[in-house]
């Protein structure tokens, strides 16, 4: 449940913002059943959808994708999301093992 | 998280000071956490459930508030006896994971820069290498010389210590007859089983990264035993 001083996440995030590109970093606060990323596992997405890291085994990524571009062109600083198997959308982006994960994303400016 | 914060938590990192990140879910602020050192007002009345995460290396929503702590905490040490060619693929497994890398050989000729670039070799005698690192049952120790005169201080300062993982490469031959040496020094049975020889799971592989590799999956199969 630690986090890694060797994951290079942040500092990937720091080089894309010396590199002028807007940075929302997505993180799992909680987790329920099975799910396939600890809490403290993180993704980086920019303004234009690229994205580095993980916050699921690639199930519900597409979805942070598209929340955090939307979080920049609000201009809004933190949101919370949730993804649950009984999500209408589950067919699209839920999480195939059956667990819930919540995930927090947050614009470093 | 604004940028000079997340200036400063790589700073942390790279010099490897244990704290944690502390987030108010609602309005996106952020504190960067170190034991003994004072909050702000936003979260100091929740200082006592902060530090519990931290003495507990947890990451979590503290409970009926929207406070997310994070803790970053030191990788575990793994010292390496024997700068050969299967150290050479340890170093390269170990990055992606949470450890932290010391190799110890006395043999110069072994412990060259070049064979291990970006790398701090220790290059004396284990007895001598052990009072320049900071051991205890939170480290792990890997042998591989199989040379008994650099392998068994090694491991005899291992097992005083009580280092959560001790492995040692070799026959069963080989290890049989460092469990003798180990009887007669005076350790006890309980002492000497502790050291996984041969070391590694039977992954049936035979060359250097392959034997990298067994060796990697039995340290972390017995991290997450601990």
């Amino acid at each position: 449940m630690k986090n890694s001083f060797d994951e290079k996440i942040l500092e990937e995030a720091n080089d894309w913002l010396n590199a002028n590109q807007k940075v929302v970093l997505a993180t799992v606060i909680q987790t329920w059943g099975s799910s396939p990323r600890q809490v403290g596992s993180r993704m980086i997405v920019n303004e234009t959808g690229d994205f580095s890291g993980s916050v699921s085994g690639g199930c519900v990524e597409s979805a942070v994708v598209r929340e955090c571009i939307g979080l920049i062109k609000d201009n809004k600083p933190c949101k919370k999301i949730e993804f649950k198997v009984s999500n209408e959308s589950a067919w699209e982006v839920g999480l195939a093992c059956g667990g819930e994960i919540a995930v927090y994303l947050e614009q470093i400016n | 998280m604004n940028h000079s914060q997340l200036k400063e938590i790589i700073k942390k990192k790279a010099s490897k000071i244990e704290f944690a990140i502390v987030t108010n879910l609602e309005n996106g602020l952020s504190e960067i956490y170190e034991p003994g050192k004072s909050l702000s007002k936003e979260f100091e009345t929740h200082k006592e459930q902060i530090d519990n995460f931290f003495k507990l290396k947890k990451n979590g929503v503290i409970e009926n508030t929207e406070i997310f702590i994070e803790t970053y905490i030191r990788p575990i040490r793994v010292i390496i006896v024997g700068a050969v060619h299967i150290a050479q693929y340890l170093v390269d497994f170990a990055k992606s994971l949470n450890f932290e890398i010391s190799i110890i050989d006395p043999r110069g000729y072994f412990a060259s820069e070049q064979r291990f670039p970006d790398m701090k070799i220790i290059n004396k005698w284990p007895d001598e290498a052990f009072k320049e690192i900071e051991t205890n049952e939170n480290s792990a120790l890997i042998a591989l010389t199989h040379d008994p005169k650099i392998d068994d201080p090694a491991l005899q300062h291992a097992i005083n210590k009580k280092f959560y993982y001790i492995g040692a490469l070799g026959s069963k031959k080989t290890h049989e007859n460092r469990c003798q040496r180990l009887k007669e020094a005076g350790f006890n049975s309980d002492q000497i089983n502790s050291i996984h020889g041969p070391i590694g799971i039977k992954l049936g592989g035979r060359s250097a990264p392959e034997i990298a590799l067994s060796i990697i999956a039995q340290l972390v199969s017995e991290t997450y035993k601990k």
